[in-house]
C-alpha cells in the first residue's frame, strides 16, 4: 500500500476580511460613542400643606434669591445682571463671583462649624441659593445660570478642601472627596411652580 | 541604461487585511456602547462648564425636543422609553423603566435632555411629575463648553 504524506488542505482565508468588515460595519451602525454628561441635581419631595407650614423658616441672610426673567435678565439679591455677566473672564463670571461672595464672605451668609471627618471641622456657610425662573424663560439661559451657581459651589468646595486637607478638591482621594461633598452640598433650591406668578 | 522589458507590478499582499479590520472591530466593540433607544426627537443641547460624566447604569433619558417625524407640528415633544408621550404619562413610564431595569427609583438617575430653546415652564412640568413619581435624582444633560 502506498503511504503518502498528505497535506491537509489549507482553508482559503481570503473572505476573512469581508467577514470582519461586515462585523465592523454592524458595530459601527448599532453602537454609539457619546458619553452622557450632565449637571446633577436632587429634587425635593413634594410637601403636603401641613409639612409646608412646619417648614423651618430660613434666615433672611442665608438665602440668596436668584430670579431669571423671560428676557434673560438675572436678579441676584437686589442687583441686576445681564446674560453677558454669565460669561467667564479668567476663572469666574461676574455672577459666580457674587454667589461665591455670598457663600464665603464673612459678613454674608451664616457660618456653622461642621465636622468634615472626626477631628477635623470647618466653618461652613449655611447659605442656600433659591433659583426662580419665569415659565417663558429659555432653558439655555436657565442652564447657564445653574452652571454659574454650580461653579460658585465648586469653588467654595475647593476653598473648604484646602482648609481641611490642604489641597484642592480634585486632588483628594475618594473618601475625602465624599466627606467634602457631604459637608458642602450644592444647595440650589429650584422654586415650586406655585410660587411663581403664572 | 535601464533594461527595457515588460515589468509586471507584483500583486499587493492582502493577507494582513483581516488583522487590521479585526483590530478596528475590537476597538469599536470596546469603545462604544449599544444604542438602546431610537431618538424620535432632536435636541440641540445647551453647553455648560460644570458637568460630570454620568453612570450608564440606572440612567433613564427624557428628551424634550423637536419631533423628527413630519406632521407632528412645531411644538416640542417629550420622549421617554422609545415613545413620544405627554406630561401626564411620565409617572407611569418612569415606573415602567425602573421595573424593566429592576432597580428602585431612588437609585436611578433621570437624565433630562432638553433642547436649549425649550422653556423653563415645560421643564418644570416634567420635574413636577418626577417629584410625584418620587424620582428625585435628576441631571441636566449638557455638552462641554470650551470657552
Amino acid at each position: 500500500m502506498a503511504k503518502a504524506k498528505r497535506k491537509a488542505g489549507e482553508i482559503n482565508s481570503s473572505s476573512m476580511a469581508d467577514i470582519a468588515f461586515l462585523l465592523l460595519i454592524f458595530f459601527l451602525v448599532t453602537t454609539t460613542m457619546d458619553v452622557d454628561s450632565g449637571m446633577k441635581r436632587t429634587l425635593p419631595p413634594i410637601a403636603d400643606n401641613e409639612q409646608q407650614q412646619q417648614d423651618v423658616e430660613l434666615k433672611q441672610r442665608n438665602v440668596l434669591m436668584v430670579n431669571v426673567s423671560k428676557e434673560g435678565r438675572i436678579m441676584v439679591g437686589t442687583e441686576e445682571y445681564m446674560p453677558s455677566d454669565l460669561n467667564r473672564r479668567g476663572d469666574h463670571s461676574r455672577m459666580s463671583r457674587e454667589v461665591l461672595d455670598f457663600l464665603a464672605g464673612a459678613d454674608r451668609s451664616e457660618k456653622k462649624s461642621t465636622d468634615i471627618e472626626p477631628g477635623t471641622s470647618c466653618e461652613i456657610s449655611q447659605g442656600v441659593v433659591s433659583l426662580k425662573a419665569d415659565n417663558e424663560t429659555k432653558y439655555n439661559i436657565y442652564l447657564q445660570v445653574q452652571d454659574e451657581l454650580t461653579h460658585a459651589f465648586n469653588v467654595y468646595r475647593d476653598m473648604i478642601s484646602v482648609q481641611a486637607y490642604g489641597k484642592p478638591f480634585e486632588d483628594l482621594n475618594e473618601i475625602q472627596a465624599g466627606n467634602i461633598r457631604k459637608a458642602v452640598p450644592v444647595k440650589v433650591s429650584e422654586a415650586e411652580p406655585n410660587d411663581q406668578t403664572r | 541604461m535601464a533594461k527595457k522589458g515588460k515589468k509586471e507590478v507584483p500583486a499587493m499582499s492582502t493577507s494582513s487585511l483581516p488583522d487590521i479590520v479585526f483590530m478596528l472591530l475590537f476597538f469599536f466593540m470596546a469603545a462604544t456602547t449599544m444604542r438602546d433607544t431610537d431618538p424620535l426627537v432632536t435636541v440641540s443641547m445647551p453647553e455648560a462648564h460644570e458637568i460630570t460624566e454620568l453612570d450608564k447604569k440606572g440612567l433613564v433619558n427624557i428628551w424634550i425636543g423637536q419631533p423628527l417625524q413630519r406632521g407632528e407640528g412645531d411644538a416640542l415633544k417629550i420622549q421617554l422609553n422609545d415613545q413620544i408621550c405627554e406630561v401626564s404619562d411620565i409617572q407611569d413610564l418612569v415606573h415602567d423603566a425602573s421595573a424593566k431595569k429592576g432597580m428602585a427609583l431612588s437609585q436611578m438617575l433621570i437624565n433630562l435632555r432638553v433642547d436649549k430653546t425649550a422653556t423653563v415652564g415645560k421643564l418644570t412640568d416634567v420635574k413636577q411629575e418626577l417629584r410625584r413619581a418620587e424620582a428625585y435624582s435628576i441631571s441636566y444633560a449638557a455638552k462641554t463648553r470650551v470657552h
